[in-house]
């Protein structure tokens, strides 16, 4: 328990912060394997978690509807973050909808709901992610978590390149 | 095949009640006062209803209106700060097609002499079987419904 879990409790002004963003890329993957990378325990343990020095604490996924993911990671110089997920909505190679929420050092700091669309682009895969996010209590998003979600995407394109056999 | 489809969307309404936040809060976290407002409507049968207030904790119900279809909520605790904060996530359905998965966030602010309540939603409306403007129509009625909920003698 850290210093900043005492203060979200005794806080006295409360705040939110709504913002949406979209990030689309193709793939050069069918549907199929795009889509399997994503429910995959194994395949998604490749690519989904923070690059560097992150270390990874606890990983777990069970994909079905009302199932949860979990990950949970910590950095260099012991700041952690967790990430809670649970599956609202799952259309086998098309569609997944799910709610996140981030916790810093064990401080809830935001509610997210993700929207994945898989769509055919020629031989390849259209993958538009949707976030609605609350930010809580003054977090200070100022695009990170975008950012963060591109970089996702990224790692996500390479492990479909690399693992192409 | 349904063509599939997703439309986001947000809408915030803001209500006043003549009652105090803690108050108005406990119409959401007592199940017997949620179940009066939200679920039994004129018209609505309730086939099913639970509420398990806590964070991580689920509310569900199977509602029909008349004869129609049975319409489903799951609904998911994310966050919950006693008098002040509720985030949720819902999905809805009804028959075999999940119609919206949303993220609802409800504020209670002390002002004047009661409770500035604000609710923000932020919905993924799927496959076209629904849509923003009538979820913001339903979601009033139901802070309409809180009205009298909170005005009952407690």
């Amino acid at each position: 328990v850290t210093a900043d879990c005492g203060r979200s409790h005794t806080a006295v002004g409360r705040s939110i912060a709504f913002a949406t963003f979209v990030i689309e890329r193709t793939y050069d993957a069918t549907l199929a394997r795009a889509f399997k990378a994503w429910i995959d325990p194994v395949a998604k343990a490749r690519w989904f978690g923070a690059p560097g020095e992150w270390k990874q604490i606890e990983r777990s996924l069970d994909f079905r509807i009302g199932g949860i993911e979990r990950l949970v990671g910590e950095f260099p110089g012991g700041r952690t973050s967790a990430f809670t997920a649970r599956y609202l909505d799952i259309v086998p190679d098309q569609r997944i909808v799910y709610v996140y929420d981030m916790h810093l050092n064990g401080t809830f700091i935001s509610s997210s709901l993700a929207t994945v669309e898989f769509t055919l682009a020629g031989k390849g895969t259209h993958l538009r992610f949707t976030e609605q996010a609350a930010f809580v209590d003054g977090y200070d998003d100022n695009g990170s978590r975008e950012r963060g979600t591109t970089l996702l995407l990224e790692q996500f394109g390479r492990y479909l390149r690399d693992s192409i056999h | 095949m349904t063509q599939r489809s997703v439309t986001h969307s947000t809408f915030t309404i803001e209500r006043h009640y003549e009652a105090s936040p803690q108050r108005v809060f406990r119409a959401f976290a007592d199940p017997k006062a949620k179940r009066r407002w939200f679920a039994e409507g004129e018209g609505w049968k309730v086939e099913r209803y639970e509420l398990d207030f806590k964070i991580g904790g689920y509310e569900g119900g199977t509602f029909r209106f008349g004869d129609g279809p049975p319409i489903r909520n799951d609904t998911w605790y994310q966050d919950i700060v006693p008098d002040q904060r509720i985030i949720c996530a819902y999905a809805m359905t009804i028959g075999e097609n999940r119609i919206s998965v949303s993220l609802a966030t409800t504020e209670f602010k002390p002002a004047d002499t009661g409770t500035l309540l604000v609710y923000t939603e932020q919905g993924a409306f799927l496959d076209g079987h629904d849509n923003v403007a009538q979820r913001e129509a339903g979601m009033k009625e139901l802070l309409t419904m809180l009205e009298k909920e909170v005005g009952r003698d407690s």
